[in-house]
C-alpha cells in the first residue's frame, strides 16, 4: 500500500486531482467574511456553461484540463535527460547520523501535532480579552521575529543589534502600499495588507542585502557596532521625515488584513483570535523550512563559517555569500512580521522601533539557546508571557519600567550556568563546549587572526 | 608556462609591514607529483601555502596554477573558494575541523560546496535538492571508505585522534575534487604507527585519485620516503631544490638546519630528525 502511494502513478493521479480543484476552487464564484467558504462549496455543486457551447458539471472540465496538462508535463519531462542513478547511502551510516530523536519517526511527529493541536486549542481556553490580545501582539509576533533572528545570530553567528529596523521598514512598507502613510502609495494604487506581504518581504530583504553586502567583511564587534546605528538611522528616519512617514505620530489607517484569493473571501477585524490563527499558521510555516534549512547544505555552511572561517573558504565556501544570505532570510522573516503587526494593530509610530525592542529580541534568542529552534520558541514564549503577566498585573509594586533590569539579570545567570541557552542547540553546545576544552577556532575567529 | 606545470611561481614576494615573509620566491610543481617544501621554523612555508590559496596576497610575482592541462588561473587576486572551485585543496598545520560537526558532516561539506546555491530549495525540500543530497551522501561515503574512517562517521570530529584528524582533514579537502592538496605538516602530532599509515595515505591520493601532493613536513623520516623531489626554505628565500638524495648531500640545507658545515655530524642526525613547530607563522 505505501509503495503504491509513493509511487509515480499515485503521484500524477494525485497531482492531477490537486490541479483539478485549484482550477475550480480559482474560477468559482467570490466568499464573504460572513461565509468565507460559501464559494468554495460552490466551485463543486455547481454547473456552469462554457465557452457558451454546453452546460454541464465544473469538475468534469477542469479534470479534463488538468489531465491534459498532466500529460504535457510527462512528456516534457520524458524528453529531458536522466540524471544517473546514484549509489544509496550505507544503511550503517544513514542511521548514524541521525540523532535518536530523528530515527524515531512517529515520536517525532505525533509530539509535532500534539503542539500544534494545544496552539490551535489555546485561544479557546484563554477566554480573557486582555490574554487574547497579548497572544498575538506580545507572543505570536516576538516568536515570528526571534525565528528570524536565531537564522543570523544562532545559525549563521552574526550579531545584529539593528533587527528593529527590518520590522520597522515591513511595518512600514505595508503602510505605504495600503495609502495609510502621507506618502502616495506606488503608482496610486491602495492595496490590501495581504498583497503587502510580498512587497514588504521583498524591500526588507532588499534592505537586508544593502546592508549585509558591505558590512558582512566586518568581524563581530564591528559587524554589532554597524548594525546597531542602522537600527538608529531607520528610527531617527521615521521620526523625522513627517511629509514621508508621518513623523513621530506615525500612521493609524493601516487598513485589516484581507484574504481574497480566487472564491475565498476573508477580512480580519478588530478580534484578536483570527490573528491568532494567521499568525500561528506562519510560525508553523517558518519552523518547517527553518529546520529544513538548518539540516541542509546552507545550514551545515553556516556552521562551517562559525566555526572556523579560513577552512571553510578552503573547501570553497564562499562566506559573504552564505552571510548575506542569512542577513536577508532574517531580514524577511521580520519584515514579515512588521506586515502582521500593522495589518493587526492599524497604528505605526516610531516610538514601537527602539533599539530596547532590537535587545529584547536578542534576550530571547539568548535565553532559549542561539541556533535551536525550539529553544528559541520555548524561549520567546516564556520570557514574552511573563513579562507581559508582570506588566500587566504589575504585582508586589512591580514597575513596568524595571522590566530589562529583570531580563537583563536573568541573562547573566543564563550565561553563567547554561550558557548555550534553555534548550540547547546540538551543535553549539558541542561548539561551547571544545572552545572550554579548548578546543576549536572560535577565539582566532573573534579576533581575526588568519593562520 | 609548459603543460606538464601545475603550480608555476615566479619571483614571489610577500611582506607584512616590514618583515619579509617570501623573499623572490620561485618554483614549480609538475602535474602529479609529489612536492615538499622544507625549512626551519619561521623560514616561510606556511606563508608559501597561504600564497598558494589566496589565503595572503603577495606584492610582487605571479602565480600560475594550471588545474588541467591548457587551462591556467592567476592565483594571486582571487579568493580562497575560488581557488578551490579551480582544484586547490590544503589542509591546515594546526588541524582546523568543524568540531562541532560529526565526520560525516564535515566531509559532506567539502563534498556539496560547490553545488549551486539552494536555500529555497533546502527551504522547499524540492527533487533537485534530494538528488544533490543523496549525491553528495554517496560521495561522502566513498571518501570515508578511502581514507578509512567509516567507522567513525558519527564521532565528532573534535574527539578524533590526531591520526585520524588529519586523514578527515584530507577526506575534507579531496571531497571538493581537487587537482591538488596542499597538505600543512600532515605528520604533526601524530605516532610512528599512524605516520606509517598517512604515508600509505597521501601515496594512494596521488596514485589512485591522480591527485598532485605538495607537502610542508618537519618529519624528515615521512619527507624523504615520500617526496620526488624537494624545495628547501629559509629566511623566506629557496636555498635549495632536488631529489630527496641530493638535498641530504646540500651543504647550505645542513648548515640552515644545524648551524653548521660539518656534514658527517649532520647526515647521521637526519634522519630521526624531527622538529617541533611551534611558530604560527610558519
Amino acid at each position: 500500500m505505501r509503495q503504491y502511494l509513493q509511487g509515480p502513478l499515485a503521484r500524477r493521479v494525485g497531482i492531477t486531482a490537486g490541479v483539478t480543484v485549484l482550477l475550480m476552487v480559482m474560477t468559482g464564484p467570490s466568499g464573504s467574511t460572513s461565509q468565507p467558504t460559501a464559494g468554495f462549496v460552490g466551485s463543486f455543486s455547481e454547473r456552469s456553461s462554457f465557452f457558451g457551447l454546453f452546460v454541464t458539471q465544473r469538475w468534469l472540465v477542469w479534470f479534463g484540463l488538468a489531465l491534459i496538462v498532466s500529460g504535457l508535463i510527462k512528456l516534457v519531462k520524458g524528453l529531458r535527460a536522466k540524471y544517473p542513478d546514484v549509489a544509496a547511502i550505507p544503511a550503517e551510516v544513514a542511521s548514524a547520523v541521525k540523532s535518536p530523536f530523528q530515527k524515531m519517526r512517529s515520536l517525532r511527529y505525533s509530539t509535532y501535532g500534539v503542539l500544534i493541536i494545544l496552539a490551535v486549542l489555546l485561544p479557546i481556553f484563554v477566554t480573557d480579552g486582555f490574554w487574547q490580545q497579548s497572544l498575538v501582539e506580545q507572543v505570536a509576533i516576538f516568536v515570528l521575529l526571534a525565528l528570524g533572528l536565531n537564522v543570523v545570530v544562532g545559525f549563521a553567528g552574526l550579531l545584529d543589534l539593528g533587527f528593529v529596523a527590518f520590522y520597522a521598514i515591513g511595518a512600514y512598507a505595508t503602510a505605504w502600499v495600503t495609502g495609510a502613510l502621507p506618502a502616495a502609495p506606488p503608482f496610486g494604487v491602495h492595496l490590501d495588507p495581504f498583497w503587502a506581504i510580498p512587497i514588504a518581504i521583498a524591500i526588507a530583504m532588499v534592505s537586508g542585502i544593502l546592508l549585509g553586502i558591505p558590512t558582512l567583511r566586518l568581524r563581530g564587534d564591528y559587524l554589532a557596532i554597524v548594525t546597531l546605528g542602522f537600527g538608529e538611522i531607520v528610527t531617527i528616519f521615521l521620526n523625522n521625515e513627517y511629509k514621508v512617514t508621518g513623523g513621530s505620530t506615525g500612521s493609524g489607517q493601516v487598513p485589516h488584513f484581507v484574504f481574497h484569493v480566487g472564491p475565498v473571501k476573508y477580512i480580519w477585524g478588530l478580534a484578536p483570535r483570527p490573528y491568532y490563527y494567521l499568525t500561528l499558521g506562519f510560525v508553523v510555516l517558518f519552523l518547517i523550512i527553518f529546520s529544513r534549512l538548518e539540516h541542509s547544505r546552507v545550514g551545515r555552511s553556516w556552521t562551517a563559517i562559525r566555526e572556523d572561517e579560513v577552512a571553510a573558504e578552503s573547501i570553497g565556501i564562499n562566506p559573504l555569500k552564505y552571510k548575506v544570505m542569512a542577513f536577508a532570510i532574517g531580514a524577511a522573516s521580520a519584515g514579515f512580521a512588521g506586515v502582521m503587526t500593522a495589518a493587526q494593530t492599524n497604528f505605526l509610530s516610531p516610538q514601537t522601533f527602539l533599539l530596547s525592542f532590537s535587545i529584547n529580541i536578542l534576550a530571547l534568542v539568548i535565553f532559549g539557546g542561539m541556533g535551536s529552534i525550539i529553544g528559541v520558541v520555548v524561549g520567546a514564549l516564556l520570557v514574552q508571557v511573563v513579562s507581559t503577566w508582570l506588566d500587566h498585573y504589575a504585582p508586589y509594586g512591580f514597575q513596568s519600567q524595571d522590566l530589562y533590569m529583570y531580563l537583563g539579570a536573568i541573562l547573566v545567570v543564563m550565561m553563567i550556568f547554561r550558557p548555550a541557552g534553555l534548550i540547547p542547540a546540538r551543535r553549539r553546545k558541542r561548539e561551547i563546549a571544545m572552545s572550554e576544552a579548548g578546543e576549536g577556532h572560535m577565539d582566532e575567529l573573534l579576533t581575526g587572526d588568519t593562520p | 608556462m609548459s603543460d606538464d606545470l601545475i603550480f608555476d611561481v615566479q619571483n614571489v614576494t610577500l611582506r607584512f609591514g616590514g618583515v619579509v615573509s617570501l623573499n623572490d620566491v620561485s618554483l614549480h610543481q609538475k602535474r602529479g607529483e609529489i612536492l615538499a617544501v622544507i625549512g626551519p621554523n619561521g623560514a616561510g612555508k606556511t606563508s608559501l601555502f597561504n600564497s598558494l590559496t589566496g589565503v595572503y596576497r603577495p606584492q610582487e610575482g605571479s602565480i600560475t596554477f594550471s588545474g588541467e592541462p591548457g587551462r591556467s588561473v592567476s592565483v594571486i587576486g582571487r579568493k580562497p573558494h575560488k581557488l578551490n572551485a579551480a582544484g586547490i585543496a590544503r589542509t591546515f598545520q594546526a588541524s582546523r575541523m568543524f568540531s562541532a560537526l560529526t565526520t560525516y558532516e564535515n566531509v559532506k561539506i567539502g563534498a556539496e560546496s560547490h553545488k549551486g546555491l539552494g536555500a529555497v530549495g533546502a527551504m522547499i525540500g524540492g527533487p533537485a535538492t534530494r538528488r544533490g543530497e543523496k549525491s553528495s551522501d554517496a560521495r561522502t561515503v566513498e571518501l570515508l571508505d578511502f581514507v578509512g574512517l567509516r567507522g567513525e562517521a558519527n564521532t565528532l570530529s573534535a574527539s578524533l585522534s590526531y591520526g585520524a584528524r588529519r586523514r578527515l582533514e584530507i577526506a575534507r579537502g579531496l571531497a571538493t575534487s581537487p587537482k591538488v592538496l596542499l597538505l600543512d605538516e600532515p605528520a604533526a602530532g601524530t605516532n610512528p604507527a599512524e605516520k606509517l599509515e598517512l604515508t600509505d595515505l597521501i601515496r594512494k591520493v596521488r596514485d589512485e585519485m591522480g591527485v598532485s601532493i605538495l607537502l610542508i613536513e618537519h618529519d624528515m623520516k615521512l619527507v624523504m620516503s615520500l617526496a620526488e623531489r624537494l624545495y628547501v626554505l629559509n629566511f623566506g628565500g629557496v636555498i635549495a631544490q632536488g631529489t630527496p638524495d641530493e638535498i641530504r648531500a646540500n651543504d647550505a640545507v645542513v648548515e640552515a638546519y644545524l648551524g653548521s658545515t660539518d656534514t658527517g655530524e649532520a647526515e647521521k642526525k637526519d634522519d630521526s630528525q624531527v622538529v617541533e613547530e611551534t611558530d604560527a607563522q610558519g
